[in-house]
């Protein structure tokens, strides 16, 4: 039983194949060919460790001044979904940076008389009404809207809507709506976990934000808030040292172990 | 000998056992943090390695640089389905400490998985047990994570990461080959 180097390399991997070679080169083939037919069809995970990705950076119409560097725009979306006889069997929208999410319920929407399709869109709005007094807006605002096609006719909402908000860094306490002439407050799910989303049931087309009272911290700076970054930063690099520097103990002591054996 | 293999799959059991156990702890541990749950999470894997490295396997390896192209090339072809996709642009000056826990948490889940439970299964039961057992093993840690609709993938991905260590021999390439699969998301997903 050989356990140094089996010296022939690549070569003698092709040519010197065992039985547990062959069995190992038809699993790597096998999972190869299976991940690459699986990704993309199923929910895939972005890594397989298990942990968090942090998601990209949000995208302000209007950044802080100490974002404005690596700003990206926000990007709007639009879905035409069918209405067989008026009615909009259900479906949802999204904007193209998944900033902003909806979803409509069957019979939800309903389509304006000669319609044949609903056409939604959800666009970052660049002028938003001012908040009220005392809350702050969070991020961006958008404007959400359904027409019916041909024609642009009005589409009459039946019940609320699902919402879902990426919310930025910083406190959020709830997400409003402009219905024209003033905000309403609307009761708003946070996401665990620390997921930067938060939901609502729509009441209305119009414009959605999410806000919060003057003051409270909008994540971009504040002794806290810096305090809290290095803290985070060097945890985690006192982390990676501690079981980098365990691993090769360990490693050590298996080789010291292995060549006393010897 | 016959002690030897009869005593094998008691303990290629528990291992099995111990690493999935540690899968459940991370999952119950989450409401507290992702950051304290994988801290947990990699003790118990370190403890799982540990307690499993005594276990001996007669095992030819490839060379070390062999083995690492091998790595390198496993990882990348299990990037390439994910870099169809759009760049994510997230900043890459936050990316070397996520990417230092990320390969950790790689190389400690391969040291687990494709170290000591590979070596427990094949002393026993062979390659084609130890590769499906380790397989099956990867994707169901994951499950609490990234929900049942994920596992196929998981599972993919862990037969070739087992192929890959019966192949070389080595753990070595497994890590690289996860470690290159999981730093694409920074870029990619």
């Amino acid at each position: 039983m050989r356990d140094r180097p089996y010296d022939r390399g690549l070569g003698g991997l092709v040519l010197g194949l065992t039985a547990r070679r062959w069995v190992g080169l038809a699993a790597v083939l096998l999972g190869l060919a299976a991940a690459a037919l699986l990704h993309g069809r199923l929910a895939a995970p972005p890594i397989y460790d298990g942990i968090i990705v942090p998601p990209a950076p949000y995208r302000y119409e209007s950044p802080p001044p100490n974002l404005r560097n690596g700003n990206q725009p926000p990007l709007s979306g639009e879905a035409t979904l069918p209405a067989p006889g008026g009615d909009v069997a259900g479906g949802g929208v999204q904007t193209d940076d998944q900033q902003v999410i909806t979803f409509w319920g069957p019979g939800t929407l309903k389509a304006p008389p000669g319609a044949t399709s609903v056409k939604c869109t959800i666009t970052p709005v660049a002028n938003p009404p001012p908040p009220p007094a005392g809350v702050e807006i969070r991020g961006n605002v958008y404007a959400i809207n359904c027409v019916g096609q041909p024609g642009n006719g009005k589409v009459t909402l039946t019940s609320t809507f699902h919402l879902t908000m990426r919310i930025p860094p910083g406190t959020v306490n709830d997400i409003r709506y402009w219905d024209g002439q003033s905000w309403q407050n609307l009761t708003t799910l946070f996401a665990p976990g620390g997921d930067p989303y938060a939901s609502v049931n729509a009441p209305g087309f119009g414009d959605y934000a999410a806000m919060a009272r003057t003051g409270s911290s909008n994540g971009t700076g504040g002794f806290f808030s810096g305090l809290s970054r290095y803290l985070e930063f060097y945890g985690i690099l006192a982390f990676v040292v501690i079981f980098g520097v365990i691993a090769i103990i360990q490693e050590i002591r298996r080789r010291r172990a292995r060549t006393l054996r010897k | 000998m016959i002690a030897a293999r009869l005593a094998a799959p008691r303990r290629a059991a528990l291992l099995t056992g111990l690493v999935l156990a540690a899968a459940v702890l991370r999952a119950l541990l989450l409401p507290l943090g992702d950051a304290f749950s994988t801290a947990i999470f990699a003790a118990c894997l370190l403890g799982i390695t540990w307690a499993g490295a005594s276990t001996q396997v007669g095992e030819r390896v490839l060379k070390r640089r062999n083995a690492a192209i091998a790595g390198v090339a496993v990882g990348v072809l299990l990037l390439i389905p994910v870099m169809t996709g759009p760049m994510s642009r997230r900043p890459l000056g936050d990316f070397w400490s996520w990417a230092a826990i990320a390969a950790m948490v790689a190389t400690l889940e391969e040291t687990a998985i494709r170290g000591a439970l590979y070596r427990s299964w094949l002393a026993e039961s062979g390659p084609l047990a130890a590769i499906g057992i380790g397989a099956v093993v990867f994707a169901l840690i994951h499950l609490p994570r990234y929900g049942l609709t994920a596992m196929p993938l998981d599972l993919a991905v862990g037969f070739a990461l087992g192929g890959l260590r019966a192949v070389t021999g080595r753990v070595m390439p497994c890590a690289i080959a996860h470690t290159i699969a999981d730093w694409g998301a920074w870029f990619w997903a």
